[in-house]
């Protein structure tokens, strides 16, 4: 999968930079971060997507996203984001 | 859109035309699979909350360091603690890429400064060069 659009490198920095213990970051970190929240959207969005296809939905749902959150070790830090939405019924 | 710091300084969130785009990128070989606006909404939650968490571990590599910067190499450190050791390969092909780019771009500084002349100057010189390529381009037959 290919992904064109870039994420805006300023606004990651800043986002970065709001923790504050977070100080100094080299020009390149903001870029290699980019990269790597790209890899996890992929990552995210397809199997949301595979959620929403299993339940025979062409829309990918909150629900569906949170499915996908909680099958997946790798995405346990986001587990307190998802507990606000509502399960598939 | 704006990335400029007046009056926006809670905006801590990802633009969401963006990553829309992003979304749709991603979706585009899936025949007419699409995100609900909510979905997009509570992507860019976590979208936010990874790079938090990345920061947050790689700040923490850098400090055990005794570093005051994050480089790249505590980013791809941090990846591999949090369980993205998969990622680090194109990781390092960006960095190298940025390497390369910031290498011509301060040559190119470094030429501008080094010719000693003045912008004013410069813009004359800049517009010298497109009037005497345009007299070429209709001169030709």
């Amino acid at each position: 999968i290919e992904v064109r659009t870039k994420f805006p490198v300023a606004r990651i920095k800043r986002i970065m930079q709001a923790d504050e213990d977070v100080g100094k970051v080299a020009q390149v970190t903001p870029v290699v971060v980019s990269k790597a929240l790209e890899l996890f959207m992929i990552s995210l969005v397809g199997k949301a997507a595979e959620e929403a296809k299993a339940r025979s939905s062409k829309r990918v749902l909150s629900s569906h996203l949170k499915q996908a959150v909680q099958k997946d070790e790798q995405f346990d830090f986001l587990s307190e984001i998802v507990s606000k939405v509502a399960d598939a019924p | 859109m704006s990335d400029r710091e007046f009056g926006n300084n809670d905006d801590l969130s990802l633009p969401k035309a963006t990553v829309g785009k992003i979304i749709t990128e991603i979706l585009s070989h899936d025949n007419g699979i699409t995100f609900a606006r909510e979905t997009r909404d509570l992507l860019i939650e976590c979208c936010v909350e990874f790079i938090t968490l990345i920061s947050s571990e790689a700040n923490e590599i850098a400090e055990k360091e005794a570093k005051k910067t994050i480089a790249c190499e505590h980013v791809t450190a941090a990846l591999d603690q949090l369980g993205y050791p998969d990622y680090i390969p194109e990781i390092m092909k960006v960095a190298h890429e940025h390497k390369t780019q910031q290498v011509t771009r301060e040559k190119k500084q470094s030429k501008i400064e080094k010719s000693g002349l003045t912008e004013e100057e410069l813009i004359r010189q800049q517009e010298e060069l497109f009037r005497s390529a345009t007299n070429k381009f209709n001169a030709a037959p």
